[in-house]
């Protein structure tokens, strides 16, 4: 059912190495298809945008990718690494992050200390878990979550309970978290939702920064300006099933995906 | 120091050992309704170990502690793969269990109790409290304790951040046993008794409601709570009769009131808030 | 004597089957571990031997006994069950636990700390048949309790308030869009599960002819034991539960003694949450949804 024509669109000749590779992965919730023999590839050093309506099966991908739900079928490999059967928690180690839709930071902390625990995988051994880094107030870790901070202008947060503060802001946390694991793939649900304009200015610049930078993006988003703006590839997903792929100008064009997006309101 | 408030202090000494023992796994978001049991381990391994074995305190105490912790320990992994309630649940029948258990050990004593030679004074007590209080301070300033807030108030996502929760649930239950433990221990050998009576669910609850009294968001809460709940019915002196009943009554409408319990964050961040605006 | 063991297990059993359907009321319904059962267990037992002593009428003693421990039911309602903005999750529980406490030794203050002797009000006569002696007070108690669980489950399944309870245990915000008064009904609950425990406490106090402030202790957590082992949240699971730990008690004290019921009991309960914690009949809890 996948588009053909479109499928080896955004891949020139001299195509990237492939960063995470999906293949023909299939999941069910109480016997409702949430994805169906879904494969695409997200290829080092480019932002792949995931779209498709409300419900499709965007967020469920990540969950999949991420390893909080096994998959019923299929693999995913995370820079040659097949992670299908591998605990969620080691598969941060392969090199691949996620941020959440709603955002999921933790509330009695500090904006600091939420980004410290998203250092964990890089600071695991026992002597960081046990090295009392609150008695220095200026201990790398810090310097380097408050400098990441500043990168994105929320340096002043610093010290703030997450609890109280306004969605946009937790929102950009979230994601300065999931940037600070290290990892060289980060997966993106839906990064702009919520933020004003300006702030969706600041993070397209970001985002187009890590890229830059040589990181592999997969961003699930509505707004096709953003996408339009960030990445080369575009996979569209519509009752769990890949409906087309390619450049977003192309995929906009494609009847299925028009069909698809009635009543959505496409742009 | 008068015969009077070095007996008061003991006491507070032994709950603030009995608060930190109930706050490691709090923190990290289980209930554990059966800190007697731990503490009964450290008290008749340590009475056992230097009546029996003739072994010394400096010996016998680490080792009943370490004792108490690897029952935790074991114990632990498969109770801690529930959650919620159910933990809670466990852990108080855990602490039933291990109680019945003494009870009918005839080599401690069985119901009859058991006398020990040993003795640790006073000021060994209170060196022990102020240890275990110095101790939670300085893993209070550790990713360890960042850790026990995540898997608290996330645990999906601190596993996907690569945190192994279960290995720091496991740990901070099996170190607040091993902290019980430890308390048990030089509690019978400061009162050169024990009996298994004394380490029933109230004690367990009491120790439960010092923590959530003072709070369980900060390292002070357990310390703060336990050194009011031993204090301030000494100070007030109400009909012994009634200590209990008002102390009950008070717990409960305080956390109608005040549920987060006395000493929070946020609390320290207003005074952090404050200061700073003194001194720009 | 197995026969003879079996059936006074049965008896026990039956106490804490009433205790642990009250607790599993208020745990499918309203998710909240209600330590205060045991208090209000003892309540039902004390206030009825205090009120018979200040010369009511049996029956009014025991309906007075009720009512109390209805009320003292609401008061833990509004003070340990609705919980204020940023608790930490488990207040609710030790809250109650607070009031078993508070109850325990208010009833202290007023009665000390003995065994009291509980008249009897019940002729003391026992049925024999081949070679069982079975008391009329076992055999009344059994059956009010039979009777009573089977009351409730009837009504849980069959009646139009039934059914509301159990949406509402089922999903909050769905009973609430289909119009459940959910502000009515929790304290309704209340004193049902309460009121529940308290018949238990007044059938133990004429079965075993005494109290006293700690009576709720014993059958209160192994009504707890046995909601666990049955399955929370379901009424026959509390039921089979009961049976089992009065089973479990009668035979171990008779086969080991009685020093080690606690061991076999909550050894049990252990058993039970570390291998199948959702109980005998329970359904085990879903994953969350990110
Ligand atoms: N844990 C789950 N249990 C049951 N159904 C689920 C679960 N997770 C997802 N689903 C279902 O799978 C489908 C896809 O959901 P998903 O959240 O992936 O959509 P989405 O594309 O991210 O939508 P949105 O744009 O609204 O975020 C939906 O029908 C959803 O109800
Ligand atoms: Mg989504």
């Amino acid at each position: 059912m996948s588009s053909q024509a479109t499928s080896t669109g955004g891949a020139a000749p001299e195509a990237a190495p492939v960063a995470l590779a999906v293949t023909g992965i299939s999941k069910s919730f109480a016997g409702v298809h949430a994805i169906r023999n879904l494969s695409f590839v997200a290829r080092k050093g480019e932002a792949t945008a995931l779209i498709g309506p409300n419900g499709a099966g965007k967020t469920t991908v990540f969950n999949l990718v991420s390893g909080v739900y096994g998959v019923d079928a299929g693999a995913v490999t995370v820079n040659g690494v097949d992670v299908t059967h591998m605990p969620s928690r080691r598969r941060i180690g392969c090199g691949i992050a996620r941020s959440f839709q709603n955002v999921r930071l933790m509330d009695h902390l500090s904006v600091l200390e939420n980004l410290l625990v998203g250092q964990h995988i890089r600071a695991a051994s026992l002597t960081d878990l046990l090295t009392p880094y609150r008695l220095f107030p200026n201990h790398r870790w810090r310097q380097e979550a408050r400098q990441a901070l500043a990168d994105n202008g929320l340096e002043r947060y610093a010290n703030e309970t997450v609890s109280g503060l306004p969605y946009g802001v937790r929102k950009r946390v979230d994601l300065v978290r999931a940037t600070l694991a290290g990892a060289s793939i980060l997966l993106l649900d839906e990064p702009a939702a919520g933020l004003n304009p300006s702030e969706t200015n600041d993070l397209r610049d970001h985002l187009n920064l890590l890229v830059a930078q040589g990181l592999t993006l997969v961003i699930v988003e509505h707004d096709m300006h953003f996408i339009d703006s960030i990445c080369s590839n575009v996979v569209v997903l519509n009752f769990g099933e890949k409906i087309a792929e390619g450049p977003l100008s192309v995929v906009r064009q494609d009847p299925e995906v028009r069909r698809a997006y009635i009543g959505d309101g496409e742009n | 120091m008068s015969g009077y408030l070095t007996g008061v202090l003991v006491v507070l000494a032994f709950n603030v050992i009995a608060a930190y023992a109930v706050y490691l796994p709090m923190a990290a978001g289980q209930l554990n309704l059966g800190i007697a049991g731990f503490m009964a381990i450290g008290a008749y391994g340590a009475a056992f170990l230097t009546n029996e074995y003739g072994w010394s305190m400096l010996a016998a105490v680490p080792v009943a502690s370490a004792a108490a912790g690897l029952v935790g320990l074991v114990i632990g992994f498969p109770v801690l793969r529930t959650h919620g309630i159910y933990l809670a649940l466990a852990t108080f029948a855990l602490g039933q269990v291990i109680a019945a258990v003494f009870l009918n050990l005839e080599v401690v004593g069985g119901a009859a109790g058991y006398t020990l030679s040993a003795y640790a004074g006073p000021y060994v007590v209170f060196a022990a409290a102020i240890g275990v209080v110095l101790v939670m301070l300085y893993l209070s300033r550790t990713r360890f304790a960042l850790y026990l807030t995540a898997v608290k108030s996330d645990p999906t996502v601190a596993d996907l951040m690569g945190i192994s929760v279960r290995g720091v649930q496991v740990a901070a239950f099996a170190l607040g046993a091993m902290v019980a433990g430890f308390g048990g221990a030089f509690y019978a050998l400061h009162y050169n008794f024990v009996e298994a009576q004394h380490f029933n669910v109230l004690l367990s609850v009491f120790t439960v409601l010092y923590v959530l009294f003072g709070g369980a968001q900060t390292v002070w809460g357990p310390l703060a709570g336990a050194m009011f709940f031993t204090l301030a019915p000494e100070a007030l002196r109400f009909g012994e009769q009634w200590r209990y009943a008002i102390f009950a009554l008070f717990i409960i409408l305080f956390m109608a009131i005040r549920p987060q319990g006395l000493i929070t964050t946020s609390l320290f961040q207003g005074f952090r808030r404050r200061s700073n605006e003194a001194s720009p | 004597m197995l026969t003879q063991q079996i059936i006074n297990g049965l008896m026990l059993g039956a106490i804490y089957m009433l205790v642990a359907v009250a607790f599993t009321l208020a745990i499918g319904v309203l998710n909240f571990l209600n330590f205060s059962l045991p208090g209000l267990f003892m309540v039902g037992g004390m206030a009825t031997y205090g009120f018979i002593r200040i010369g009511w009428p049996w029956f009014f003693a025991i309906g007075g006994a009720l009512f109390l421990a209805a009320l003292v039911s609401l008061l833990v309602e509004r003070l340990a069950y609705r919980r204020g903005e940023g608790a930490e999750a488990d207040v609710p529980l030790v809250s109650s636990l607070g009031f078993l406490v508070l109850l325990e030794n208010l009833m202290l203050v007023q009665y000390g700390s003995d065994q009291q002797a509980f008249p009897a009000l019940l002729p003391d006569m026992n049925l024999r048949v081949g070679g069982l002696v079975i008391g009329i007070a076992q055999i009344i108690s059994l059956a009010i309790s039979v009777i009573l669980v089977a009351w409730l489950s009837w009504f849980l399944k069959r009646t139009n308030a039934g059914r509301r309870i159990r949406t509402v245990a089922e999903n909050r915000e769905t009973a609430q869009l289909l119009g459940v008064n959910i502000r009515r009904l929790v304290p309704q609950l209340f004193v049902a599960s309460a009121l529940l425990a308290a018949v238990g406490g007044v059938l133990f106090a004429v079965n075993y002819q005494q109290v006293s402030p700690w009576m709720g202790e014993g059958p209160g957590f192994k009504g707890v034991a046995a909601m666990i082992i049955g399955g929370m949240g379901s009424i026959w699971g509390s039921v089979i539960g009961g049976l089992l730990i009065g089973f479990a008690e009668v035979l171990s004290i008779t086969f080991i003694g009685a020093d080690v019921v606690n061991i076999t009991v909550y050894g049990l309960l252990l058993l039970i949450l570390i291998v199948r914690p959702q109980g005998l009949l329970g359904k085990p809890p879903a994953r969350e949804k990110l």
